[in-house]
């Protein structure tokens, strides 16, 4: 009797111990997916280090950045002063000269070409030039600001400047040394003996404030900078 | 003589259809344990079978035996465990060569006589 006890224990182990080992997949499987997990874990474990150091990398570059940014905003802000002078888009003052061209005064003929006695373009080209080599930092002619665009050409009985008619009396403000500007046009054989041998009235007056407008409407539909590559 | 034997393999059916239908899972870290019983639990029917053929089968004998060497080996494969010496071989080792031997003898008895 006691035979048949143990063996009902004997079978009730076997059948568990079976059960148990049945599914060896189930626990290999199981097995291979905390070393898969694992591995997972130290590959997800050093991803995120790097993650970090990247992190402080950035916010390092962030850090100086930030630093450096007032003082490239100073920087900035200067040089942009700086190119709107160069453009002459803002208005500018300082001492210079103020030249006063005028048509030749005397009553011409009603027959002769009235443009023979009249100011014409290139005297005001050659003025403005003229003031330009003396070290003219800023010109403008009846208003109108010279800029790298500007134009002084003659259309019909006016003259274009800035594509806006100037009549005469002309009058060329330009800041620079006064002294230097006045003389350079004064020097004996220079422009203005010339132009008054012409018979244009040329007055050329030194000025401690002389206030010149900016450019109104620059603007630029083809040109634009080009990189540094050479790629528009 | 012939009526425990085949009680025996009646109780062995029984006992497969119980532990079939347990819900029981024994976790694998203890399925070293529950071998070792499984081992014990064998060596000791095949013991009582013998026996009981020669006719010496004492109630007594077989189950301090069957309970003294289920205990004693898994206190071996405890220790075993805790030391890192895999000392329930000795049991098995033991166990299996006990096994054979009493299966030869019970071979010798209902064949050669």
């Amino acid at each position: 009797m006691s035979l048949t006890m143990v063996t009902v224990v004997l079978g009730v182990l076997l059948a568990v111990q079976l059960r148990s080992t049945e599914p060896p997949e189930d626990t290999t499987m199981s097995i291979d997916r905390a070393q898969v997990l694992t591995q997972e874990l130290q590959v997800l474990a050093k991803e995120q280090n790097s993650l970090k150091a990247e992190i402080e990398d950035l916010e390092q570059a962030i850090a100086s950045a930030t630093q450096g940014n007032e003082q490239a905003k100073k920087a900035l802000q200067s040089e942009i002063a700086k190119n709107k002078i160069i453009a002459g888009i803002t208005p500018v003052v300082g001492p210079g000269v103020i030249v006063t061209l005028s048509d030749f005064p005397r009553q011409e003929p009603p027959e002769s070409n009235p443009q023979l006695f009249a100011v014409r373009d290139v005297d005001i080209l050659r003025v403005v030039n003229d003031l330009r080599s003396a070290g003219a930092e800023a010109i403008a002619v009846n208003g109108q600001r010279l800029i790298s665009t500007s134009e002084i050409r003659a259309a019909g009985a006016f003259i274009n400047v800035n594509l806006t008619p100037v009549a005469s009396p002309y009058v060329i403000k330009a800041i620079g040394d006064p002294e230097e500007l006045k003389n350079l046009l004064e020097m004996s054989g220079g422009l203005a003996e010339t132009l008054r041998s012409w018979g244009i009235g040329v007055e050329i007056e030194m000025a401690d404030r002389v206030e010149i407008p900016g450019y109104q409407g620059a603007r630029f539909e083809y040109a634009r900078p080009m990189a540094k590559d050479g790629r528009g | 003589m012939w009526t425990s034997i085949w009680l025996a393999i009646l109780g062995l059916i029984v006992g497969i259809g119980i532990g079939l239908n347990m819900p029981l899972f024994v976790p694998p870290v203890y399925s070293k344990y529950l071998g070792i019983a499984t081992l014990a639990a064998l060596d000791s029917v095949f013991g009582g079978i013998r026996a009981a053929i020669s006719e010496r089968f004492d109630n007594v004998v077989f189950l301090s035996g069957f309970i003294g060497n289920a205990l004693v080996a898994a206190v071996l494969v405890y220790i075993g465990d805790r030391l890192g010496v895999e000392i329930y071989i000795a049991a098995i080792v033991a166990f299996g060569v006990r096994l054979f031997h009493n299966l030869a003898a019970i071979r010798r008895r209902l064949v050669g006589k």
